[in-house]
């Protein structure tokens, strides 16, 4: 086991996880003081019924001033904006997000100019920028993946200057999250199996950069292990509950993983892909994650060969030469993606070159990958891959995940 | 109640006298480098004019201010960050930590990782900064002691490595 010399490890976000979960929201809100949390969602949670679940699981308990469900699936500036001034219109004093990435995005956004009594969002970019706690803020995942609900970051899209802003700060971090599987049960597969790679790729990631450490490791760890186990069966079987509930749980622990050892290359890229292209994040995690794993091969082959075991199970590892562990565990990431892709009817892609819009055009034409390498650099997750990367790195790499080869070893720089 | 002597913090003067110099001649190097490398200045090209970041200790320095003037020039504009404004802040957390990471017994990419290093501003011009200072390194280091400072030693020009660097090393010192 690979202890640093120093590491610190955080997560003051209270978890609440199981089949009843969304039961204990008022006595949540009543022990930090609420009394009127606005209801945050999206139009699609909405259709499918989540926030009546939530509302009847709320029990009549609890005065719901509004609910918004006007978030769009890439949180934007502009409508961070406009929600909180609904939120200070409707005397609302805490925010129940229920959603993914998006909607538990755009709620830390409205936390932050509501309760620092501002209208510009663009004062508090980058990390350190908060200064003092948050108003109340109860975390309600609807996807088994993104992590949102531990993690001291948002990220949101600024369309009218094509960039991707990022705000990181304790202060970000939700009072709770509840996890709740019946808020994942009527995820389609081939979004359940996106999203499920998403929170792979945090685990993996984060076992694998420069700043991990024991505590993270062991949440990563089990992470990979619930979501090894479970994604396939659940995705056979969607009504799967505690499946699910593997599932949520697996995504909350890597959210703890990767908030206390952060990711590297695969998020750099893939947050430039969802930028520049509008590429759901989940499936630039699966595609990506070999390709990140191959680049740094050559400086943590011991942690990468690490890997085998939660991911493969020990009969694997014991099958499998201790020199040769490492390439395995890569290949069985692939081989994994593959299987999620059958079982999809294909609509898990493995490579960026499949991926089509809803009119049937790629999403990834070939000629936005020079554009997609040069944002990649400006993306602050880079500085904990164990290998450095420069334009002509991140050029390679986006060309080898968008034609779905392995990279070509020779051509990965070594200093 | 019974007196106490108070106890104070060493001054760890020759520490600071250390740090002071790295960083006065790592501010005058990127101020050099911006001139003499194509990569440097590019980096610096795409910063707003005026755009100011600061390297140092928490909470009581030393610093080193670099930024661009009004008109997109590349200045070491000393080791006082109250006379400027910052639009990025690096910071060790402790003296020890940047004395830790100038003495190169630990690389900035693992001091970033360990936790020791804090960023405010924005992420996208951090990393512009800290590729400038990567590069800044190289020139200014021995390549034994470049490699434990940054995480890949970077395959230059043969012109790069002898003249620009002798470029940048005569700039540093007249300060020009």
């Amino acid at each position: 086991m690979y202890i640093p010399d120093y590491f610190e490890f955080c997560c003051r976000v209270k978890i609440v996880a199981g089949h009843d979960g969304l039961e204990q929201i008022p006595s949540l809100l009543t022990a930090m003081g609420s009394s009127a949390p606005m209801i945050l969602t999206d139009k699609g949670v909405r259709a499918a019924g989540l926030v009546d679940v939530v509302e009847t699981a709320l029990g009549g308990n609890l005065t719901i001033p509004t609910i918004e469900d006007d978030v769009p699936p890439d949180s934007d500036l502009n409508v961070v904006h406009r929600l909180a001034d609904v939120y200070r219109e409707k005397g609302c004093d805490a925010i129940i997000a229920v959603g993914g990435g998006s909607v538990l995005d755009t709620a830390k956004g409205i936390n932050i100019l509501v309760s620092e009594d501002s209208d510009n969002l663009m004062e508090f970019t980058g990390a350190g920028a908060l200064k003092r706690p948050l108003r109340p803020l109860i975390a309600v995942p609807t996807t088994a993946g993104t992590g949102s609900e531990v993690t001291l970051v948002a990220v949101i899209a600024d369309h009218a200057n094509n960039r991707k802003m990022l705000f990181t700060s304790y202060f970000l971090l939700p009072d709770a999250a509840v996890v709740d599987p019946r808020m994942t049960l009527t995820l389609p597969p081939h979004i359940t199996a996106a999203t499920a790679m998403d929170a792979m790729a945090h685990s993996v990631e984060s076992t694998v950069m420069m700043s991990k450490n024991p505590l993270s490791d062991a949440h990563a760890r089990e992470a990979m292990t619930l979501i090894s186990k479970h994604l396939v069966s659940v995705i056979k079987n969607p009504s799967d509950k505690d499946g699910r509930l593997a599932l949520a749980t697996a995504a909350t622990m890597a959210g703890i993983a990767f908030s206390n050892a952060m990711v590297g290359m695969v998020h750099a890229i893939g947050h430039s892909v969802g930028s520049v292209c509008h590429v759901p994040h989940g499936t630039c995690m699966a595609i990506l994650l070999p390709y990140g794993l191959e680049y740094n091969l050559h400086k943590a082959e011991d942690r990468i060969a690490d890997l085998l075991l939660p991911l493969a199970g020990p009969e694997a590892v014991v099958s499998t030469p201790a020199d040769k562990r490492a390439q395995a565990a890569i290949d069985w990431i692939r081989e994994f993606n593959k299987e999620l892709n059958q079982i999809t009817s294909g609509r898990h892609a493995t490579r960026f070159k499949d991926l089509k819009g809803h009119d049937g055009t790629p999403m990834v034409p070939k000629d936005k990958l020079p554009e997609i390498a040069a944002t990649a650099m400006g993306d602050g997750a880079i500085f904990y891959n164990p290998e450095d990367m420069d334009y002509e790195d991140f050029l390679m790499v986006t060309e080898a995940a968008w034609e779905g080869v392995p990279l070509d070893p020779t051509r990965i720089k070594k200093g | 109640m019974e007196a106490f002597a108070e106890i104070k913090p060493g001054k760890r003067y020759l520490t600071r006298i250390y740090l002071g110099i790295m960083l006065w001649f790592v501010g005058r190097a990127v101020q050099a480098a911006a001139k003499v490398d194509k990569e440097v200045a590019k980096e610096f090209e795409n910063m707003p004019d005026e755009y100011t970041f600061c390297l140092g200790a928490f909470p009581n320095g030393p610093y080193m201010i670099v930024g661009k003037d009004a008109i997109g020039r590349v200045r070491y504009k000393g080791g006082n960050p109250d006379k400027h404004d910052i639009h990025l802040e690096m910071g060790l957390k402790s003296l020890g930590n940047l004395f830790t990471m100038f003495t190169f017994r630990e690389s900035t990419p693992v001091a970033n990782a360990r936790d020791r290093l804090f960023v405010c501003g924005d992420v996208p011009n951090a990393c512009a900064c800290v590729r400038v200072l990567d590069i800044v390194q190289v020139y200014l280091l021995p390549k034994p002691i470049a490699k434990l400072a940054i995480k890949r030693y970077p395959r230059w020009s043969f012109k790069r490595h002898t003249l620009d660097r002798a470029l940048v090393l005569i700039r540093t010192l007249i300060g020009f």
